[in-house]
């Protein structure tokens, strides 16, 4: 059986579809669950967060907890692996949400395999992780949105497990700043990058986005990683292993 | 829409974006299936394949500079205005000052924008899929406030 459930946490919309014979309602409220915690741990607009504490120099980060903690420690391995095009601390104040929206589907992702399902998706506003099949038995299909229209794809990913992340401007204006001018770049409309993990996707995402022009070269010499960039004249640009994962264009 | 003046004089990046809209049915560089795969060593958009330290400096041409704002243009399901900033005359941003809601994105370029944005990749590209990865932009309106700055900023 599939169930499938939408629901807004972390101030966008997030999608679980899950295909098992054994799958429970009980399953996704658990997934629904971490999200809501880890939001309330994270968010920067809630100012009871444990993040908003630590800005306001209420709360130090070794009395911050495991989650916390573990948080800062990937935020600054992910900032030293993107030459710093991925920084979670911009203007002074710390703001894992790059991170924490992939580390959630990673969370979800982990809770539904140990249940023991193998066919799933989690899709976090738009960053996705697939495993297995769909109830046909066929691949998942996950669309790249075309940047000039909703809903029409510029390509079709077919994959059974993978990560799909994309970043981009214009979703909620210019909200990836460079990191080292301190001002939002948009060289991109949009960089997406897939490979095997959701969390590792969506922060290379990000951080290719920052790159512009050399955001994917970075991603072609990350093992099991690749990227798709369409550029502000509306150039579709990819690394040399994308195409494999496409469908046909229909 | 003083087209022929952006066409003429415009070297940015950007202008694609507009002229995708009204005018070519086929220059879309998002055809994406028709273009062979680029290695981005040697893609013309990927110069400095060095992604340490931060982004190159633009080279600066002779042209207008400053902030131009787009006219608000005003669709049922909310207002849309841009706002580009141009220095030498290149473009080197371009900001979404006001948008619709998601919801109604959707619904407004479902019904309105849709039938107007005819290239070859939208076409091809008409898929069926189970789930959609990216971001996203208003459409027409979008490209109308846009053409709007880049008049104001006489790129072109």
């Amino acid at each position: 059986m599939a169930l499938h459930r939408i629901r807004d946490v972390m101030g966008m919309p997030v999608a679980v579809h899950v295909v098992c014979e054994e799958a429970k309602e009980g399953w996704l409220d658990e997934v629904y669950d971490d999200f809501v915690a880890l939001d309330e741990v994270f968010s920067p607009f809630r100012s009871d967060s444990a993040v908003s504490r630590i800005n306001r120099g209420e709360l130090l980060e070794a009395d911050s907890g495991q989650l916390v903690r573990q948080a800062m420690h990937l935020c600054r391995l992910y900032e030293q692996a993107t030459n710093g095009y991925f920084s979670a601390w911009l203007g002074g104040t710390f703001n894992p949400s790059g991170l924490v929206k992939g580390w959630a589907i990673d969370r979800a992702t982990s809770i539904l395999a140990q249940k023991g399902c193998r066919n799933f998706f989690v899709d976090a506003g738009g960053d996705v992780q697939v495993r297995g099949v769909r109830d046909d038995g066929r691949p998942w299909r996950v669309g790249i949105r075309h940047p000039v229209s909703r809903d029409r794809v510029a390509r079709v990913i077919e994959a059974r497990d993978l990560a799909v992340a994309t970043s981009g401007t214009y979703e909620k204006g210019d909200h990836i700043f460079d990191p080292h001018t301190q001002t939002a770049v948009s060289h991109l409309l949009s960089f997406t990058v897939i490979g095997p993990d959701i969390l590792q996707a969506d922060v290379y995402a990000t951080a290719g986005f920052a790159m512009g022009d050399g955001g994917l070269a970075f991603i072609n010499r990350v093992p099991g990683y690749e990227a798709y960039a369409i550029d502000r004249e509306l150039m579709a640009s990819w690394t040399s292993g994308f195409g494999q994962y496409c469908a046909p264009a229909t | 829409m003083k087209r022929a003046a952006i066409v003429t004089g415009m070297t940015a990046v950007g202008v694609a974006l507009v002229l995708a809209y009204k005018v070519t049915p086929h220059s879309s560089g998002l055809a994406a299936e028709a273009t062979p795969t680029a290695d981005p060593g040697n893609s013309q958009s990927a110069p400095s394949p060095v992604p340490s330290g931060p982004a190159p400096p633009t080279p600066a041409p002779t042209g207008a500079t400053g902030t131009f704002t787009g006219q608000d243009v005003p669709n049922r399901f909310g207002d849309v205005q841009v706002q580009v900033l141009v220095a030498n005359g290149r473009i080197t941003d371009v900001k979404a000052l006001q948008l619709p809601s998601d919801r109604a994105q959707s619904a407004y370029i479902s019904q309105v924008a849709g039938p107007l944005l005819r290239t070859e990749a939208l076409q091809a590209q008409n898929a069926k899929i189970d789930i959609i990865s990216g971001a996203t932009y208003t459409s027409l309106s979008y490209a109308q406030s846009l053409d709007s700055a880049l008049q104001q900023a006489h790129v072109g």
